[in-house]
């Protein structure tokens, strides 16, 4: 029975376009975190919405059940088996997600790096992501700044595994350089953005240890960033100073009350939604990616496309998603102009 | 005299020396150490990691294991911080519903493997997946962060050096040795993990045990869960992630046996405290982010070596206990 | 188990014969095969997509890594001890071999043979630390598993080996049949070996002896101790063969291809060998077991996420199919017995 609808569509589909009607070809997009996390919530919306906007067959949202390469890897196998042709990766690992995008690639099927970059030559038609370094260095200068380039800092970040970690610690290093010793930069703690339990053990021990030397706080990963205010509020230090990273709710209500100056947002919503819009471009209307598009290069790739980074304070955190959409709104106006070539 | 020498031979004795002695030096080197704050970082630590080190131990008493321990613990303080937020039930009401559930969890892992006779690795690995898949599930990653203020101060308050999270830990320690020791169904726990078969020669009831041991599990669990949302102010379904070999190490670094019979609470209290202080060492001590895992391996192998020296020394060790 | 167990007086240990090919084990062969072949028929029927060329291919590629993974943890299994550090011994191998092809310009076997010696050794000391401190391996792994990690990060500044030479990586794209990946020859050739090994050499059988009641062994004049060291270091040395095969599905080889330490590799590692029988408390195996097991684990894994239930609930839906294919089971082989008791 099913098999004979089957065919019926299929002889349907044949009909139409032997009638001329040029029916562009579905596409399905599947966009794929690296694991659950809260960071990836807003890909749904901005999947949906470019879905609705654009009028794309399908849009997905799909999480590996944990935050595991090999179970990304096989995800992303499965939903090519299940006729997804377009894919937004969040790559488990810069240089090992080129795997299966080689995989995807052989069959025909476009991916883009998003939301974190894969390691030139990769198939990825672009990266398009955060500039983490870029990020780090101005939450670090606000956050000097506010500091009147004097003091001390400390530094709390990602997993050693990830190389993005050392990226950040490089930016960090870089603008503490800039003060010309005025500020110095006590200790960087990393690894802490495995488990919400071991940030907080290893922050607090840091502020009850040396708490008194500090006068300044850069978080540049999510769970340190919860964890780092949380213990403020907790010891209700409004001395020491803050930027964060990210949109947990934790840290917009300590910006709002006055325990953080502010975080760096990124960009989640507008990379799934001009992601998605650009797979149907492609995959659906057969666009190119313009080649001599002004890409940006970094530690990864020469075609880098930065989704946009913004730093909210607490006049912004109330409505930090406009700030997103905002952002969107201004690469999207461009975007196609830039970095597709249709005909 | 007698109780000196045994406590001379208690197998944690090397430990607890240990501990002291690495209190004192760290004391010496940064004498912050012994500031009132800090001594509450690591006592919260202990108070944390101490609850769910029990939920593994009793289970290694009977000779099993528990390898959704975490996955309770996270299912618990999800449906804990859920039943506040979304259902509005008062604390004490979310207290008891995720009790409840953390019994059930543990007491669903027990019957499976009690009914099934398959190995209880397999039966909680199962298990596993399903609690944690259900967090994640109701959450879709997504913690729940409108956690009363009362709770939240459980997590925070303390009195100079000594966290409100004590109250609850320090009970439960006590309870859970006081079990084991000296009341009956512990006794009989601690024998049937000795040698099942000859347990239940001697009238054992081996469903009794069974259910027992992980139902206790599930609800030291559930505790632990819950008190960690009071830690985080949030419970976010990464609750428990951390907790399966640190779970095992604790009672394992403080002598417990992984084939059953032997669980001693003061041993595991002490290997909570090792890898507290190890940590927090690594941290005072500044030291460089890509030396941290090296040393810290480093640390716990020379902290259990040195305390087999001293056991070896004093020949207390069981004469072939290889692998 | 729960009638062998219970028959068996109280020294049951002592009893068991050294290097039994339980009748446990033989049982759990034919049910797993069983479930084996419902399951797939069941998926071929109600998944679309789960027969189709792309999703076999990706399925065998899985099934070769993670059997070479759960045979690793097997050959420590059979000394009643365990191996934490397996997944940082794989990661470590694998980095050696990355080193010895990229900058030390070895050819690509002696680059293998060198991956090969280092989880080899890795894996002596965990043994070497075993026998000598006579520590449960659980807490030596544990240690062992964040040194050698820490030391590999140390050394490679957490950056990964992407210039792999084309033949090695041609070969891991290899599509035998057009559906088969070669890595699951990789593991029929491992698991060939190992059954070998357990079967008809001398040492093979004396690991089992020792495995099976250490005292027993000492006292019949085995070297226990020797023994067991060699089961570490053939652990860490398939290990790094399971390194190695996870580079070629990656296409690189990486620090993060198992996860933070290591861990990652874990639950198949423990998950495999148990379902196919092989006794946590030492001194049984069952290739075959653990083959099938596998097999079995996979099969569901690709099959559920091919049904497209909601993406958080996959791990919830795994769970249960495990439970119910093993109380299936279970009940399958209770009936049996019960039968042939009767008979």
């Amino acid at each position: 029975m099913a098999r004979a609808i089957q065919r019926l569509a299929g002889a349907a589909a044949l009909l139409l376009i032997a009638a001329g009607a040029a029916q562009a070809k579905d596409v399905r997009v599947a966009l794929i975190p690296g694991g659950p996390h809260p960071y990836f919530a807003n890909w749904e919306q901005g999947a949906k919405d470019a879905k609705r906007d654009f009028g794309i067959a399908a849009a997905d949202y799909k999480v590996p059940a944990k935050w595991e390469l090999g179970l990304q890897n096989q995800l992303i196998e499965n939903l090519s088996a299940q006729g997804y042709n377009a894919f937004l990766i969040f790559p488990g690992d810069p240089v090992a997600t080129n795997g299966p995008m080689q995989d995807l690639a052989s069959a025909g099927i476009p991916s883009i790096a998003t939301a974190g970059c894969t390691k030139d030559p990769t198939p990825a038609l672009f990266c398009f992501g955060t500039d983490v370094g870029r990020s780090a260095y101005l939450g670090t200068q606000h956050l000097l700044q506010a500091m009147g380039n004097k003091g001390t800092i400390v530094h709390f970040t990602g997993n050693l595994v990830d190389p993005n970690t050392e990226l950040r610690m490089k930016a960090v290093e870089r603008a503490v350089a800039e003060t010309h010793g005025g500020v110095k930069l006590l200790q960087t703690i990393a690894d802490i953005d495995r488990t919400p339990q071991e940030a907080d053990e290893k922050i607090n021990a840091l502020l009850a240890a040396r708490g008194k030397e500090i006068d300044g706080i850069i978080t540049t990963a999510w769970l340190p960033s919860v964890s780092a205010a949380t213990a403020l509020r907790r010891i209700g230090d409004k001395r020491i100073k803050m930027v964060a990273i990210d949109h947990d709710q934790v840290v917009l209500d300590a910006i709002k009350d006055g325990y953080l100056l502010g975080t760096m947002l990124q960009n989640p919503y507008g990379q799934a939604y001009i992601g998605s819009y650009v797979m149907e471009e492609i995959v659906g209307h057969g666009c190119k990616v313009n080649a001599g598009a002004p890409f940006k290069k970094n530690a990864y790739t020469t075609r880098f496309v930065d989704s946009g980074t913004a730093f909210a304070g607490p006049n912004d955190v109330a409505h930090y998603q406009d700030v997103m959409k905002t952002v969107t709104k201004d690469l999207m106006a461009t975007f196609k102009a830039t970095y597709l070539t249709c005909s | 005299m007698s109780r000196l020498r045994n406590l001379l031979r208690a197998d944690w004795l090397g430990l607890l020396l240990l501990v002291l002695g690495g209190s004192a030096a760290l004391a010496v080197v940064r004498p912050e150490f012994l500031t009132p704050y800090n001594i509450d970082v690591i006592l919260v630590s202990f108070c944390l990691t101490v609850v769910y080190a029990l939920g593994q131990g009793v289970i290694i008493a009977i000779g099993h294991m528990n390898l959704a321990l975490g996955a309770i613990g996270c299912l618990v303080a999800i449906a804990f911080g859920g039943a506040m937020e979304v259902w509005h039930l008062p604390i004490w009401l979310a207290a008891v519903f995720g009790l409840l559930l953390g019994t059930i969890c543990g007491f669903i892992n027990g019957w499976l493997t009690w009914r099934s006779g398959l190995t209880s690795f397999i039966i909680t690995l199962a298990t596993l997946s399903i609690f944690k898949g259900t967090a994640l599930g109701i959450t879709q990653a997504q913690p729940f962060y409108r956690i009363p203020d009362a709770v939240k101060a459980f997590g925070s308050v303390r009195w100079g050096p000594l966290p409100a999270m004590l109250l609850l830990a320090l009970p439960i320690v006590i309870a859970t040795g006081i079990f084991l020791a000296r009341m009956i169904p512990g006794r009989q726990m601690l024998a049937y993990g000795g040698n099942p078969n000859a347990a239940e020669l001697s009238g054992i009831s081996r469903a009794r045990v069974v259910l027992l041991a992980h139902t206790l599990s599930g609800v030291l669990a559930a505790v632990a869960g819950m008190m960690t949302v009071a830690r985080l102010q949030n419970a976010t379904p990464a609750i428990g992630d951390e907790w399966l070999i640190a779970s095992f190490a604790a009672p394992v670094i403080g002598g417990a046996v992984l084939t059953g019979g032997h669980l001693s609470v003061v041993g595991t209290c002490l290997g909570v405290l090792v890898v507290a202080l190890i940590n927090q060492a690594l941290v005072m001590l500044a030291v460089d982010p890509f030396y941290v895992q090296v040393l810290l391996g480093l640390l716990i192998l020379g902290a259990v070596g040195l305390n087999r020296l001293r056991e070896a020394r004093l020949g207390t060790t069981a004469p072939v206990r290889l692998s | 188990m729960q009638v062998t167990e219970s028959a068996l007086p109280a020294a049951a240990p002592e009893m068991r014969r050294p290097g039994g090919w339980g009748d446990a084990a033989r049982s759990n062969i034919a049910g797993l095969l069983l479930a084996n072949i419902v399951f797939i028929i069941a998926f071929a029927l109600l998944a679309s997509g789960f027969t189709s060329p792309i999703n076999v291919y990706s399925l065998s590629r899985s099934i070769g890594i993670d059997g070479v993974i759960g045979l690793a943890m097997m050959t420590v299994i059979i000394t009643g001890g365990l191996n934490l550090a397996l997944g940082a011994i794989g990661v470590c191998g694998a980095m050696v071999v990355g080193w010895a092809l990229q900058n030390a310009g070895l050819p690509i076997p002696a680059a293998l043979l060198l991956g090969l010696f280092a989880g080899g050794a890795l894996g002596a000391i965990n043994g070497l630390i075993v026998v000598l401190t006579r520590l449960h391996s659980f807490v030596v792994t544990l240690a062992t598993m964040s040194v050698f990690f820490g030391v590999m990060v140390l050394l490679s500044g957490a950056a990964g080996f992407n210039a792999l030479p084309a033949s090695l990586l041609a070969f891991g794209r290899l599509r035998l049949f057009h559906m088969v990946s070669p890595l699951l020859l990789v593991m029929a050739v491992v698991a060939l070996l190992l059954f070998y090994l357990y079967r008809f050499t001398a040492v093979g059988r004396e690991m089992l002896a020792a495995g099976a009641n250490p005292v027993a062994a000492k006292l019949t004049g085995l070297p226990v101790e020797r023994l067991f060291v060699y089961s570490h270091a053939l652990c860490g040395a398939v290990g790094a063969v399971a390194g190695v095969m996870v580079s070629l599905r990656n296409g690189a080889i990486v620090p993060s291809m198992a996860g933070p330490l290591g861990a990652d590799w874990l639950l198949p590692a423990f998950l495999a060998p148990v379902l196919g029988g092989t006794a946590l408390t030492g001194g049984e195996v069952s290739v075959l077991g653990a083959v099938l097991g596998t097999v079995f684990v996979e099969v569901i894994t690709s099959g559920l996420y091919m049904l497209q239930i909601g993406e958080f609930w996959i791990q919830t839906a795994l769970g249960i199919a495990l439970l119910a294919a093993i109380l299936l089971e279970r009940a399958r082989a209770g009936a049996m017995l019960s039968r042939s008791l009767r008979g």
